[in-house]
């Protein structure tokens, strides 16, 4: 006999508004059906409304998490219309800009990991770890999740010594917590026991459906943005991908541990190599008509922008496809087969965000 | 459970990690985004914070004789984009986060900067002097004539300034 069990759009275990239907058979689950648009906010119609100078903080309130990336991918596409070249050094600092968001980013999702297995005593320790890392924005930027680094032809930030070498001794003082949260999540039988097998994405239906990001990567496809297509400064940085075969929860946890230690390692090759020049080389440019596709790899996945200007100040049309649109898909793949209680915690590790998604 | 024990036992003796604000410090970073702060003297009402700030919290009203610079923290979202557009640097972000207000307070709540309007020297219409800072952006250095330059209105400056120069030639 099967039961019909509804989780959300409005529920405790989940972090996002999301409704499932799900089709019990004793415990497991036998079925799954998604519905979405619970959290609508018309975004895209609205940056049609606004110029290019306060598109770049309306981006940015896409979503808080991957904050940085929105008006990164944005600011891509609006110089790739009007040929604007950055320098240098702006290049490299928005890539510490962007590895530090998306450290912080993966470590509020391995909190919520552990959150919703019920190790609420790792989440705390986690969520302290990740402290560092909201301190370091809030002192180089001025704010722990809006840090409007980007602007048109450069970054809205410079760094001096002294700031770069508080980056630096705030980040060793970061390695050091996550190589003990590492160890702990990595061998922990409570993590193991919830995480090992559940959730299993095989690489074929990765590769059918497309994903992205570590949802991507935790089933050995390798499609880092950062190294299939550099932008910025990361054709110089070289950053590392992190592979893992077997596609189930405890995988993307660990591809998510060793990419926050890698994002570590290229701030501090990115501070080190740090290249004189200037930060902004335009200020207010004009943009001219034309029409541009521009894509970066968000904490999440593979963000695409589109962007349609007719030569005045605001967009025509901008358009952008998140990471979430295409990793959620797999949770039709993912969650047939597991507990009801499992439900939540392999959402979760697709690390979705239903407010870039549904915008 | 090993690896967690280390670190609760390490917690338990650390105490706790939370600042014990309002009753104590807490850590405010030099560059917090906070309530603004306008400069009168260098702001030249052109506009420039009004059209590139996201939410519509900055207006710039014409009262007589002077220009009011009014920023509204009911829909500010500190996101600082007056202050790096300003082509002056009359604006700049404080460390100040307090903003709670009683509903009474809402459209109370707001930065005022009064931009006074000067007399020509001339033909005593008013206008907005050109500020230092912006004078300083525009030219190498100030001189005694740039001083004496802008007490005059737009018109009467273009028109002085052509004289000069046309005597200037003449000699």
């Amino acid at each position: 006999m099967s039961t019909k069990i509804p989780i959300g759009p409005f529920h405790i275990g989940l972090e996002e508004p999301i409704y499932f239907k799900i089709d019990l058979k004793g415990e497991t689950v036998v079925n799954v059906d998604m519905i979405n648009g619970f959290v609508h906010r018309g975004i895209e119609y609205l940056v049609m409304q606004k110029n290019f100078f306060q598109n770049l903080i309306l981006t940015e309130r896409v979503c808080a998490l991957c904050s940085n990336n929105h008006p990164f991918t944005y600011v891509m596409a609006v110089e790739k219309i009007a040929g604007i070249e950055v320098s240098r050094r702006a290049n490299y600092l928005r890539v510490v800009a962007d590895e530090v968001k998306r450290v912080a980013s993966h470590m509020f999702n391995l909190s919520m990991l552990a959150h919703l297995i019920g190790f609420h005593s790792l989440m705390t320790q986690t969520m302290e770890a990740r402290e560092i890392m909201q301190d370091v924005k809030e002192s180089i930027w001025g704010n722990r999740m809006d840090m409007s680094a980007n602007t048109l032809s450069g970054v809205k930030y410079d760094l001096d010594e002294g700031q770069i070498e508080f980056i630096l001794n705030k980040l060793d003082e970061l390695e050091k917590q996550t190589d003990e949260l590492i160890d702990i999540y990595f061998n922990n039988k409570l993590v193991k026991a919830r995480t090992v097998n559940v959730g299993v994405l095989p690489k074929e239906d990765a590769l059918r459906l497309g994903v992205t990001g570590p949802t991507a990567r935790g089933s050995g496809v390798n499609n880092d943005v950062r190294v299939k297509a550099p932008y910025a400064a990361y054709d110089e940085l070289k950053p590392t991908v992190m592979l893992e075969e077997n596609g189930d929860v405890y995988s993307r946890m660990k591809v998510r541990w060793r990419e926050v230690k890698e994002s570590i390692r290229l701030i501090r090759k990115a501070l080190n190599n740090l290249p004189e020049g200037p930060v902004v080389t335009q200020k207010r440019p004009h943009i001219p008509a034309g029409e541009a596709v521009t894509r970066t790899e968000a904490p999440r996945g593979e963000l695409i922008y589109y962007l349609k200007t007719n030569g005045t100040q605001r967009p025509q049309r901008m358009r952008w496809r998140v990471p979430t649109y295409m990793n959620w898909e797999a949770l039709r793949v993912m969650i047939p087969g597991n507990k009801l209680s499992d439900v939540a915690v392999i959402f979760n590790s697709i690390d979705p965000c239903i407010s870039c998604t549904e915008r | 459970m090993s690896g967690f024990l280390k670190i609760a036992i390490r917690n338990l003796l650390k105490g706790p990690t939370t600042d014990p604000y309002p009753f104590g410090d807490t850590f405010i970073p030099q560059k917090l985004r906070g309530k603004l702060k306008v400069d009168a003297s260098e702001c030249t009402a052109c506009r420039t914070c009004e059209e590139v700030c996201p939410s519509g919290a900055i207006k710039i009203t014409k009262n007589e004789g002077a220009y009011v610079h009014t920023t509204w923290y009911n829909t500010c979202c500190f996101c600082g984009n007056c202050e790096f557009f300003c082509p002056t640097g009359a604006i700049k972000l404080t460390t100040d986060f307090h903003t709670a207000h009683f509903q009474d307070e809402k459209y109370s709540f707001v930065t005022v900067a009064v931009i006074k309007e000067t007399e020509c020297k001339n033909c005593k219409t008013k206008f907005v002097p050109p500020s230092e800072a912006l004078l300083k952006r525009a030219y190498n250095g100030i001189d005694i004539d740039l001083d004496e330059l802008k007490l005059y209105c737009p018109e009467c400056r273009k028109k002085i300034a052509f004289e000069r120069l046309h005597l200037w030639l003449r000699h």
